[in-house]
This record gives C-alpha cells, structure tokens and sequence, in this order.
C-alpha cells in the first residue's frame, strides 16, 4: 500500500488544458486517500517539470508517482526514468492518457471530457496505491548465434556477427550455399553478377575462424529461451567427402543415368542426380540428390571419394540467439495464366534471367527460334486485389524486369521489349533503370487489374492482347516471340521455421516483425530475428540492410553476457495451483511448464519466455496466476477508480 | 483491333523526329497546348500512336493538322521527348503515306535526295523552258544533243503526273480520314464550313492562339515578328504574286506600266514575301525556339526557293527599266522561272503540301463541330 503519492497533470502546452479543466482535475484528486501532492504542470517533460518532479519525490519521501498527461509509448520511459532519479523503483509509477484518450477524443465535450479526466486519474492512482517495486531479471547469455540460410543476408549476418567476436552457425538447407542471389546473373546497379557477390562474401566466410558453416543443414527442433536455445541440426548426407580431381566428377557427372530438370535453371535445362549448377560454384565439390538418385553405383567406381553410404548426422548446438533468413520462392503462376505452361514461349522472370544468363551474346534464341520481340507482363502473383492472394508488392520486379530488358538488348542483337505494366514502381534511384529502358526504346503500355492481358497461341504466333490505359483504353495486340511474366516474391514452400520457432506469419504468409517501423528485425519470441525475403518482398540492398540490422540487434543484445528482461510476467501461485495445465495449451509462448511433486503437481513460468501476454490469466480456474505490474490488487483498484464518483 | 508494330517509331524518326520513346505519358504536353480539346488530346495520344506503331490513328487523324508548331509542348516536356517535332513528323509522313508515289517519303526522309532530286529537277526545268526559246544558241546545242519533242512532252508529263498525284494525296487524305470522322457531306453546311476554312485560313486565329497563348515566348512579343504574322506575309506574299502573275499574263504587257493594280499587288506581295521568309530563315538559323530548331533540308529548300523567287523577281521589276534583253538578266529571269516552277511542281510533295492538306484537315475539323 503506498501512502505517499505524487500526482501530476500536465497541460501538454494546451493540448489538453484547452480541453480538460486541468486544475479541476488536480482538485478533484488532492484529497483522496493516499496523496501526498497534487499539481499542474505546462509541460511535464520539459527539464524544469523533471526536476522539480524529482525535488518533491526526495523531499516529501514519496513513495509512488501518477502523471496524467500524454499517452506511455510517448513518454512512458521518459518518466520511469525521472522516478528511478529520484530513488523510486519505476515500477511505483503510473501513467495515465488523458491526451490521445481524453482530450484529443473529446474535443467537442468540454464539461464531460474533465469529468473523464478525473476518473481516469482516480483509476491511475488506485493502481499505484497496490504497485510493486519490482527489477528486471538477469539471465546469461550464449556467445553465439545460429543463422538459417546461407544466402547473401545469412552469409553478411554471419561475418558481421563473427567481426565482433560472435561464434556464428551457419546452417544452409540446399548443398551450395548463394540462394537465389547465385541464380541471378547480372544484378542491377552494381556491375556485377549474382555468382560474383556470392563468392565475395564466401571468402571471408571461409577465412573466418568464427564461423562455422554447414551445408545441407536443417534446423530440426528447438527448446529453450534467449541467451541459451538448445537446438537440434540434421545434416544431409552430400555422399561426397572429399575431393577427387576434376575429371574424376566430370566423369562422374556424365556416367549418372538420371536426368532430371534443373531447379537452378527453373527447368529450362535438366542435370545429373550428381551434379554442380556452375563451375566456380561454393562449395565446390558436386553434391548428391537424394530424391532422384538410384543409387546403381555408376559414379562411385570413378571417383574415391563418392561414398553412396554416407550417413546424416545430427548436431546439437547451444547459441544465444537465432537469425531467420531462408529467403522466398519466385511466385509460380498456375496452369494458364497467362498461358504459362501451355504455350512454350511463356516464361517467369527467373526463368527469363537464366534464359539470358546462359545464352551467348549475339543472338538470343529459344526453343530453335530468334527471339526479337519480348513483351513482358508485370505484377503477376502481386497486388491481386481485395480477393486474390497476395495483395502485396513485390518490390524488386519492376526493377528487375526493366534491368533484364536493358541487359537483353545490350547482350543480343535485334532485340524489341514491349512492357505491359500496372503503373511502374522503381522507386528511389532504380528510377534511372527505368529512364535507361525507356530511352533505349523500350515501349511501354499500363493495364487495369479489371482488364488483364490475354496471351494467345493463333498459327503458331504468340499474341499479347491489351487494353492500354495510356491510349485511352484501346484495345490492341502485340505478336510476341517471347512473353516474359514478371513473377513476384512468395513465401518459401515447405517452410516449417515458422511452426517450429513459433513465428508469427502475416495474411501473406511471410514472416511478421514486432513493429513495422521501431523494432523492424525483431519477432515477439525474444531472441528470434528475421531478416531479407522470408519477412517480405525486399531487393538485395534492403535484405543485407535488414541483414546487418538483425546482426546489430542480435550483437547487443548478447555482448554484455546478460540478458535483462522486463519483470512483467505472469506468478504461479503454487498452493492453489491444482496442476491441470488448462494454462499449457492458451500459453503462445511455450512459456508454462508442469513441475512440482507427483502428489502436488503445479505449473511453473519459464520467465525468460514469459511475455507478459496474460492469456493464461483468464482460464486458470483457481485463479492461480498473477501477473506483476497487473495485479488483481491493480486492476481492481483501477476499477474503483474509474466507477467512483 | 490495332496491332503494336514497334518499329514504326524507328520510321518515324526519319521522317525527323527527335528521339520520343523518353516519354513517359505525364500529359503535360497536351496540358499546355492552347488548341487541343477534349476529343483531340494532342500532342501525347500521338506519342503513343507513334510509340505502338499506330499508323492507321496517324494517318486517318485531322488532329495533327491542327497543331500550328508553336513548339510549347517542346518546351515543357520534363522527358525533352520533343512532343512539337513529333507532331511536324506525323504530318510529313502522312503527306507521304497519301501521296501514292513513294517520292514525298524519299524527300522528307533524305537530306541528300532532297537536294539532289531539287537539283535534277531545276535543271531538267532549265532545259524545259529553253523550249520555249528554241532559237537561242544554247538551245540549239541541247536540242542537236535530245530531241527537242522529247524534253517538252516530258515536261509535260511531270506537269501532269505531279497535279494527278498531288490530286490523288487529296483524295486519299480525304478518304482516310472520313474513315474515322465519318462526315456526310451536305451543301448547306459544306457551304458554311468552306466559309469557316476561308475565314480561318485568311485570320490565322487558330495560329495567332498558339501565339498569343500565355506560356507562349511570343505572347509579349511585337506582332510584327510573332510567327503566325510571318506565316501570315509568306501566304499573303505567295498568293499575292500568284494573282500578280496571272493577271501579269492575262493583261500580256506586264512592262514599264508602274501603276497597274496587277504592279502594286506584284511589288507589295513580294515585300510580304521577303520579309516573311527572311526573318523566318533567321529563326531557324538561331533556333529561337524548339519550334525552329528541328530543320529538315525539305524546310530550308522551301523557304530559300521562296526567298530567292522573291528577290529575283525585283531584280526581273527593276531589269525592265535598264537592259532587260541582257544575259544576266535572261538568267536571273530563267532562274526566277525554274524557282517558281519547282515550288508548283513539287507542291504535292514538299513542305508546300500543307497548304492544302491543313485546309482539308479544317474542313473536317469545323464540319465536325458544325454537325454537333
């Protein structure tokens, strides 16, 4: 019970006082039980109102502190601070909105809005009057983190980590490490190419001590907490252990009696069920595939050391926190539309990119014939509307296909691009890519969402049939060598991280961030960062920029060898406690465990993945748990507060 | 449905246009022309009937008649996509495409033919009209080398051949763009609307808009030297030396007789005439504006063959005083003849043409309205 309350009313410039009859306020609150002083203030953050807040704290031996001003997201630590100044835990502190929930609300309602105000304030002091002093825990924390996926944001999270004395693990899902980037051949502004950049990085991948990469690797389960995540890794056989000399895989290669089309090349060409996808490839030993393999033995003759009898191993790793990284799928258009997969010289845009990236400058050529007319369809797989599926943008395509088409025409002679767009959005400096095709030439019409192309096979011909909104919506058709759809960024198929680390996911199925804005790199389980395209469409520059964030982040909060976390978490009280679990199934944290003696069996708060939800509150049929800072000393307080008058 | 042909603007950049494929549909162009309309939305739909290779919209279009070039869109185009120099490219490859022979398109795309073909025919021209004069010396050589009959009936041959084909690129104008504006002739209201071409041919206001508009340079300009006023004195100057001419020929004595209305028309036209092309050739020279900056050899013929017809017709008016039998005065005399008949010959097919392709274009333009 505090007994010695200040309580301040701040007029927020006029922000309030223009509304609330401040000093009513502070009248109608001086003389309730458990106040020692009562004041207005102009500006109850400006440094004069801090100190003088602080003055009276020391001075009149307060013991709990109410300011009634703007909403706790403003200035809430603003204030715990100005308590903790003064000597007083910052848990004694309570603020109360009567701002954003008072007077910004009520504007129009003078009398009632002061009358709001008072109850608000009264509530806010009943409170205070049951609060805590109460310290954030301390748990170690691991000095090492796990990275998923080797592709260029995992690769830059793991060497940025590893520079400031980080052991990293580097889990890869696939045998070669550069994920997509590898598969993208030349990359826009940058004058190099996808396979370049990976090698980059794969370099100082290798040098470093720190890190330590495995490939093939799959997270397959995990328990613990921030700071020590017990965390279980199954790595695939590759079937090859060593090296051998080169000609020893070629041959090797050329022996396999399967065939299969290539993933890498999106199934525009077919390899080996041994195999590379390019020579200069990391790691560069060929790797084995399971799925398509026969195992008939061919290759193992050739080439010592390929051992069909290689066994997967599982790894048990202990790492302070895990950075989510596993990237996205090209969207993959369904049967028709827009005539893919069944008219042949229909292609996506990564299909397209390696199109261009294997062929040979001169003459593009597809299917036995010379392509000289590309007409490209934009926003397939993205903003379908209120009823489709993916409602987003995906950021990188308009780019990307503006890029490809200025590529295609430097690379191979002869070469017409017709761009049947939704508006394009190469933001920022891409807009010089856009400039760039525009001025080569490139032509360029817009289409509704209500009025889609139509792609059609008459004679042989591929037509492209459009109504252009640049020409006042007429109707017109383009005889096409090529259609290029510029395919979005989905979610990665298969993809049980999610589940697994309990992530929460969008509408869109990708990864969902705390805050979109303050807290961008961070999930609601502490300790689990995204980065890149699993969070959501994002170019190469903005992965590594949320790539190095996650490191950042995660660097901080392990560097110091502890973790603090906020003591806002739910209290089990054992004697009532009847250990039926009901609680273990609403926890969304995996936060509650059973424990206590077989006689007396009770449940038990992990704190450290407690998060203060308070789901477990209202189902507990005891009426066991408690949750600090909301007491039911506290919210019935509040509730006295708010219903007296 | 139309079908995007995209090499049409590769076409089109021969027929002198800048490079247009920077556009990016903002609008601004139309924004600030003064004589677009609603239904018109020139100059940006027809930088995209160029972009998509819409050949039927251009040609069956009256709407790039009436743009009188005052080159604002140029100026304002944030893509210097030369909107202005577009729309002065569509008129010349329309004329070429009415025009059945082929000739016009080879004029307009070819700097060289143009001055080479102008050439042959000033000299071919030359040798025609020594027909006229077989007893002269000079003609006597020529005709031991081809035959006298074979020049003259040539020439008169091409006079024909050029008045049918300038004939049939009316036609044609007319059939093509009734496809699109569907126009049922009525006498009453064709009466009314030749008024209206009249009318509008002899006040140049559409023009004088486009001059007097408020983004124009010209707006705060003298009247003297605005645009339309010198479009205004080389029409005037022409038609006026036309008249003088043929009524020089029906009264036969054209000489010495200062005072004769035929003179005084003769003298003042010509003054019309010179001043017009002079300052107009100083413009395109100076590139006062986009407007004058783009010119294609088929412009600066034109308008030299104008001013040269000009001042060798003074010289001819001050040569009947002095020794108007002497040889350099029977040359300036056969140059001044050459000029005047190549301007007539190739009517149909050079700058010249839109002297009577803008007026068709009106004639549907107000007939239009006039059926609203």
């Amino acid at each position: 019970m505090k007994k010695r309350i200040g309580v301040y009313v701040c007029h927020c410039g006029g922000n309030i006082s223009d509304v609330v009859n401040v000093s009513e306020v502070v009248t109608a609150v001086k003389d309730m039980e458990g106040v020692a002083i009562a004041k207005n203030t102009l500006f109850a953050c400006s440094d004069a109102a801090q100190n003088e807040i602080v003055n009276d704290i020391t001075s009149l031996h307060l013991d709990a502190l109410v300011i009634a001003s703007c909403s706790p997201k403003l200035h809430l630590h603003t204030f715990r601070a100005v308590a903790e100044r003064a000597g007083l835990n910052s848990y004694n502190y309570v603020q109360v909105n009567i701002r954003e929930q008072c007077s910004w609300a009520h504007s129009y309602e003078k009398v009632s809005a002061t009358g709001k105000a008072i109850q608000l304030v009264k509530s806010g002091i009943e409170r205070v009057i049951f609060s805590r002093a109460m310290e954030p825990f301390s748990i170690p924390a691991e000095q090492s983190v796990m990275v998923l996926g080797a592709g260029i944001g995992g690769m830059r999270s793991a060497i940025s980590l590893a520079n400031v004395g980080l052991q990293v693990y580097l889990l890869e899902r696939e045998f070669f490490i550069g994920g997509r980037t590898a598969q993208w051949g030349d990359l826009s502004a940058a004058y190099e190419n996808g396979p370049e950049v990976v090698s980059r990085l794969f370099k100082q991948i290798r040098e470093h001590a720190n890190i330590h990469l495995f490939i093939g690797a799959e997270l397959i389960s995990q328990s613990g907490n921030i700071g020590s995540f017990e965390v279980k890794v199954k790595i695939k056989p590759r079937r090859i252990s060593g090296d051998c000399d080169e000609s020893g895989f070629n041959q090797a290669i050329s022996i396999c009696p399967v065939e299969v089309p290539d993933d890498f090349n999106f199934g525009l060409t077919s390899r080996k069920a041994i195999y590379q996808h390019y020579p200069s490839e990391y790691p560069a030993i060929p790797a084995i595939d399971d799925a398509n393999c026969n195992f008939c033995g061919a290759c193992e003759s050739l080439c010592k050391s390929i051992d069909l009898n290689q066994k997967e191993e599982i790894l048990n790793l202990k790492v302070g926190n895990i950075i989510v990284n596993t990237g996205f799928d090209p969207y993959e258009p369904t049967r028709g539309e827009f005539g893919y997969n069944e008219i042949e010289r229909v292609l996506t845009l990564p299909q397209f990119k390696r199109l261009v990236d294997i062929s040979g400058a001169g003459k593009l050529n597809f299917k036995g014939k010379q392509i000289h007319t590309i007409t490209y369809i934009f926003c397939v797989g993205s903003r379908q509307g209120e009823e489709g599926e993916n409602q987003y943008c995906s950021r990188y395509c308009c780019t990307t296909a503006l890029n490809t088409a200025i590529i295609v025409k430097r690379k191979f002679a002869d070469i017409t691009n017709i761009h049947c767009t939704r508006g394009i959005r190469t933001y920022g400096k891409q807009e010089l890519i856009y400039e760039e095709s525009s001025r080569q030439g490139d032509i360029f019409l817009e289409f509704s969402f209500e009025n889609m192309p139509v792609v059609e096979e008459r004679n042989g011909k591929v037509f492209v049939r459009i109504k252009d909104i640049l020409t006042a919506n007429r109707e017109m058709e383009a005889e096409t060598d090529l259609v290029v759809l510029i395919t979005g960024m989905v979610p990665r198929r298969n993809n049980n991280i999610a589940q697994m680390l309990k992530i929460p996911t969008g509408r869109d199925h990708f990864f969902n961030e705390i805050h979109a804005k303050l807290r961008p790199v961070e999930t609601v389980i502490d300790g689990v960062l995204i980065a890149g395209t699993c969070q959501g469409p994002k170019n190469i520059m903005e992965t590594l920029n949320s790539s190095m964030a996650a490191a950042a982040k995660s660097a901080a909060s392990l560097s110091s060898g502890t973790i603090h976390l906020e003591p806002i978490v739910a209290d089990v009280n054992t004697d009532q406690c009847t250990g039926c679990g009901i609680c273990l199934t609403v926890c969304p944290f995996d936060a509650i465990v059973t424990a206590g003696p077989e006689d007396k069996p009770a449940v038990s708060i992990v704190i450290s993945r407690c998060k203060g939800c308070g789901m477990c509150l209202p189902v507990c049929p005891e009426d066991a748990i408690e949750l600090y800072g909301f007491t039911n000393e506290e919210m019935e307080g509040m509730i006295d507060g708010l219903t007296s008058y | 449905m139309n079908s995007i042909n995209p090499k049409l603007a590769c076409d089109l950049k021969k027929f002198g246009t800048f490079d247009f494929s920077s556009c990016y549909n903002c609008g601004q162009c139309t924004a600030v022309c003064s004589i677009t309309g609603p239904d018109a939305s020139f100059p940006r739909m027809f930088i995209r009937y160029g972009m998509l290779g819409l050949t039927e919209e251009i040609i069956s279009s009256k709407d790039i008649w009436l743009c009188y070039a005052c080159g604002d869109c140029s100026e304002t185009c944030p893509r210097q996509a030369s909107p202005g120099d577009l729309m002065a490219a569509l008129r010349r490859f329309s004329m070429a495409k009415y025009e059945p022979t082929g000739l016009s398109a080879m004029i307009y795309k070819s700097n060289w033919f143009s001055l080479v073909f102008t050439l042959a025919l000033a000299v071919f021209l030359g040798f025609f009209l020594l027909t006229i004069k077989p007893d002269i010396p000079v003609s006597r050589w020529l005709f031991n080398f081809v035959p006298f009959q074979i020049i003259h009936d040539l020439g008169m041959i091409a006079f024909i051949f050029m008045g049918i084909t300038a004939f049939t690129g009316l036609i044609n104008m007319y059939r093509k763009i009734n496809r699109k504006e569907k126009i049922k002739l009525r006498l009453k209201n064709t009466l009314l609307t030749v008024k209206q071409v009249i009318a509008e041919v002899f006040s140049m206001k559409r023009y004088r808009s486009c001059d007097d508009d408020k983004f124009s340079y010209w707006q705060s300009k003298n009247l003297l030297v605005k645009p339309w006023f010198l479009h205004f004195s080389i029409m005037l100057g022409f038609l006026g030396l036309l008249t003088a001419t043929v009524l020089d020929f029906i009264l036969k004595d054209p000489a010495l007789k200062t005072w004769w209305p035929s003179r005084i028309l003769g003298t003042v036209s010509g003054l019309f005439l010179i001043y017009g092309t002079i300052i107009t050739l100083i413009y395109r020279i100076g590139k006062v504006t986009p407007a004058y900056s783009q010119t294609r050899m088929a412009d600066w013929l034109f308008l030299i063959f104008l001013l040269l017809a000009g001042i060798t017709g003074f010289w001819l008016e001050l040569a009947v005083f002095t020794d108007a039998a002497s040889t350099l005065n029977n040359l300036v005399l056969l140059v001044h003849t050459v000029l005047s008949m190549e301007l007539v010959v190739l009517f149909a097919f050079s700058k010249f043409g839109h002297a009577f392709y803008r007026p068709l274009a009106l004639f549907f333009h107000f007939y239009k309205n006039l059926e609203k």
